[in-house]
């Protein structure tokens, strides 16, 4: 193939040179040199000099009366901020502080719109469908799927949300948060991240969605996608409410009820912090491999602080965060709820297809210490991770049909309190390893739905938004089966 | 055959084809430099044994590339330009990952081996035009002009440069990849001004940038300089030796402080006659705080380490 001497796109030049190309040899080399005088730099002098004559103009005309007195303020403030006795304690507080208002504050209206949505509404609508005539099949489908759905969503979500993210928009105001990312910056460093990383984890804690909106403030593209790709180990708020219902049933249960509550809770915040050091650690094994290529550049700026304009505050955070993720997840849930009352409804030879896709997963479910019903449920609940219990408990119900009395109907998702629940999930096979299992899948198994759409849309990359989503997928297969096989290795079940 | 067509399929270069290019660059980097190639050179070069090096320069002089004169192989023009081209590719592609790519600097050497043979005369244009048509590679190699000459880079050796003599790095060489990763820690690079200290028989005790570092004689192999007449007095001191609470004038950004992270230091006001002062460290040791211009900005210390600033006068130390 390669028969031509050498390269065929390389200009050949004839080798006794005529008197018009040996001109052009000197007019090439008198160039050649002359660049060489100049030096490869003069693109940055210029640069430099122009920010430095502007630098000078400035100094002259500008004066900035009382700038003095403000900026030592701001350092007197920042000394206690950023001290190495007080930095840490007091970022630790704040942090407590906002994660309890959120999580006590978040109760009542919960429950109450819960109330309203799902106890009093419900039933309403499907008496009024009745007294219409609708078939049961459209009411179930509208309103056992589509409405329940969005619902659960609206009412396990929003609370949180209006809470936590107006008090995180006012740390943001105030100008604490860029010295949180100063704080800890080494850390993150150290694992090939950005300080600011510290941030938009702590915004996921409320909504990943939000959090990898949140990473546009990381300026340095490396960084940006590790903060993007990381997130999903933030736990969201759609799964606390998860991690909080196994491990009170199944880790606490272990427990003395003396005990039970406080070693729930801290299994709880086990993961949690599990979920840290998978940030961590990914971060690390990120920016060392398929990210090694990207710029990386560091910027850091510790603003003034600033009283912060509360009104302004809640109205922006209000509509810009809280609003904007709830739209995108009840855009995203109703459909689901279509789909989770279609697959418990529809027959496929005798059997529903959610009991045919429960038979076809539970081998593989069983090798990674889950089972069916859990994997149906994260099919289906991709959506929005606030409706995956709610399916466990309509799927398991569907499936254990030995247990009378338990659940609302096929394809009608429930919750119930902790001692049916419990017996339920016992009859559908669930053991503590089931439990353990389910409470590290919740952690690293995929983003949700809304989550990954809008990491297609920060990135507007089809191949970071796969491994963005795939890459979190097969660590939590990777490290349940590995708690499955050792569980049962040393024989606990 | 099936390997051409692979090739050709796969976009990635066939190795006869790889074989032939890097034997014509270690040719052409031999002649430039003065030496006589050899066929155990080439063997050497490529990695290979010497039946297969010789195989290599047979294809490469039936393909006119090379001749056989008295025992000595040269390059023909055809082969000149070739070579010229492979090692342009190299250069450049090595400037454009210093330029605009996160990969550490001991790596561009391997990433620019393979793209050498990857990268067409078209390609080498547009990125030649891209780079805003670099003279010198990272390391301090001129890059040859498409049709010109490839020559060595000038300079002396490190190790002939006398005791307190002020110069200027001109190049540092990037194989081995150990010995270049440990120069490219101790802040050498092209550019750099650098004094002898001390001379002893197993290291060299160097000033770089204001900071003393010992070299080892390998390392000091590496790297060429070239005096300067009139040294700068004071020489820059790096940014972060600067203790906290005091305050130096900019005198400018390191050369190894490039693209991106170039732009955005400049953009913050880190520019030649600035004064600014260190404000605080972060609780956990790194980054540490600085004013400049009224604003609070925060550097990491191997951002610092590239600010290069004013050592402050003596009088100026015991007043503050």
């Amino acid at each position: 193939m390669n028969d031509h001497p050498a390269n065929p796109a390389l200009p050949r030049r004839a080798a006794g040179a005529s008197p018009a190309a040996a001109a052009a040899d000197a007019v090439l080399a008198t160039a050649q040199a002359l660049r060489e005088q100049i030096g490869g730099e003069f693109h940055d002098r210029l640069a430099e000099t122009i920010y430095g004559e502007a630098g000078r103009l400035a100094d002259r005309a500008v004066t900035r009366p009382g700038a003095a007195r403000r900026f030592d303020l701001d350092r007197a403030v920042d000394r206690i901020v950023t001290s190495r006795t007080w930095g840490f304690p007091l970022m630790i507080a704040i942090f407590a502080l906002v994660f309890w208002v959120t999580i006590v504050g978040a109760n009542v209206p919960s429950a109450m719109i819960a109330s309203l949505l799902i106890d009093t509404l419900h039933p309403m609508l499907h008496r009024g469908a009745d007294a219409v005539g609708l078939p049961w099949w459209l009411s179930g489908f509208l309103l056992d799927g589509v409405y329940l759905a969005t619902a659960w969503v609206i009412s396990v979500m929003l609370p949180p949300m209006a809470i936590f993210f107006p008090f995180f928009t006012l740390l943001e105001d105030l100008g604490y948060l860029p010295r949180m990312a100063f704080n800890l910056d080494n850390l993150f460093q150290k694992s090939g991240a950005h300080g600011k990383q510290a941030l938009t984890m702590m915004m996921g804690y409320g909504c990943n969605a939000a959090g990898v909106v949140a990473t546009r403030i990381i300026d340095s593209p490396r960084e940006r996608l590790i903060a993007i790709i990381t997130n999903n180990f933030s736990l969201c708020n759609g799964r606390w409410p998860t991690q909080i219902l196994i491990a009170s049933l199944f880790v606490g249960g272990v427990a003395s009820p003396a005990v039970a509550s406080v070693v729930s809770a801290g299994a709880v915040v086990g993961v949690a912090l599990l979920g840290v050091l998978f940030t961590f650690g990914v971060s690390w094994a990120l920016s060392r491999t398929v990210l090694k290529g990207e710029v990386s550049t560091f910027s850091l700026e510790l603003p003034p602080y600033r009283p912060p304009r509360i009104l302004q505050t809640l109205y922006t955070s209000l509509i810009d965060r809280t609003l904007y993720v709830l739209w995108r997840a009840v855009v995203w849930a109703a459909p689901a709820g279509a789909v989770i009352w279609l697959v418990a409804n529809v027959h496929v030879g005798g059997l529903s297809i959610a009991e045919r896709a429960i038979g076809a997963l539970d081998p593989l479910g069983w090798v990674i210490g889950l089972n069916g019903v859990i994997l149906v449920a994260y099919i289906i609940a991709i959506p929005a991770n606030e409706i995956v219990i709610p399916t466990v408990l309509m799927l398991t119900a569907l499936s254990v049909r030995s247990v009378a009395g338990m659940g609302a109907g096929p394809g009608v998702m429930f919750e119930a309190d902790g001692a049916q629940v419990l017996a339920m999930l016992r009859a559908g096979g669930w053991t503590l390893l089931t439990g353990i299992n389910l409470m590290l899948f919740s952690l690293l198994h995929n983003p949700c739905s809304t989550t990954i759409h809008t990491i297609y849309r920060e990135t507007g990359s089809a191949r970071w938004t796969a491994v963005a989503t795939f890459l979190p997928l097969s660590l939590a297969f990777v490290v349940c089966a590995a708690t499955a096989a050792a569980w049962r290795w040393l024989g606990l079940g | 055959m099936i390997q051409s067509v692979l090739s050709r399929l796969t976009g990635r270069p066939s190795s006869a084809r790889v074989e032939r290019e890097d034997a014509l660059r270690h040719l052409q980097l031999m002649l430039a430099g003065g030496h006589d190639p050899t066929v155990q050179s080439v063997a050497g070069a490529l990695g290979v044994a010497p039946d297969r090096a010789a195989a290599v320069l047979a294809d490469l002089e039936r393909r006119e590339c090379v001749v056989f004169q008295a025992g000595r192989v040269t390059l023909t023009p055809t082969g000149q330009a070739y070579a010229t081209h492979i090692i342009r590719a190299h250069r450049l592609w090595e400037q454009h990952l210093a330029q605009s790519s996160g990969v550490p600097p001991e790596q561009w050497h391997a990433h620019a081996d393979r793209a050498e043979h990857r990268l067409s005369p078209d390609d080498v244009a547009a990125l030649t035009e891209r780079l805003g048509n670099p003279t010198h590679d990272p390391h301090g190699d001129p890059i040859p002009p498409p049709h010109g000459a490839v020559v060595p880079h000038h300079g002396m050796p490190l190790d002939e440069l006398p005791v307190d003599q002020t110069a200027r790095v001109t190049h540092v060489e990037d194989e081995p990849a150990m010995v270049f990763a440990e120069l490219v820690m101790l802040g050498l690079y092209p550019g750099a001004i650098v004094r002898v200290v001390e001379r002893g028989p197993h290291a060299l005790g160097l000033w770089v940038d204001g900071e003393h570092v010992t070299l080892t004689p390998l390392m000091v192999h590496n790297v060429s300089v070239a005096p300067l007449a009139a040294p700068p007095a004071p020489a820059p001191v790096r940014l972060s030796a600067l203790p906290i609470g005091r305050s130096a004038t900019v005198a400018g950004l390191s050369p190894a402080c490039r693209g991106t992270e170039r732009r955005r230091l400049l953009d913050l006001g880190f520019v030649p006659g600035t004064v600014i002062t260190a404000e605080m460290v972060s609780p956990s040791g790194d980054p540490t705080a600085y004013a400049v211009r009224g604003a609070l900005i925060a550097l990491r210390r191997t951002q610092a380490r590239h600010v290069l600033i004013q050592p402050a006068p003596p009088e100026a130390e015991a007043t503050s």
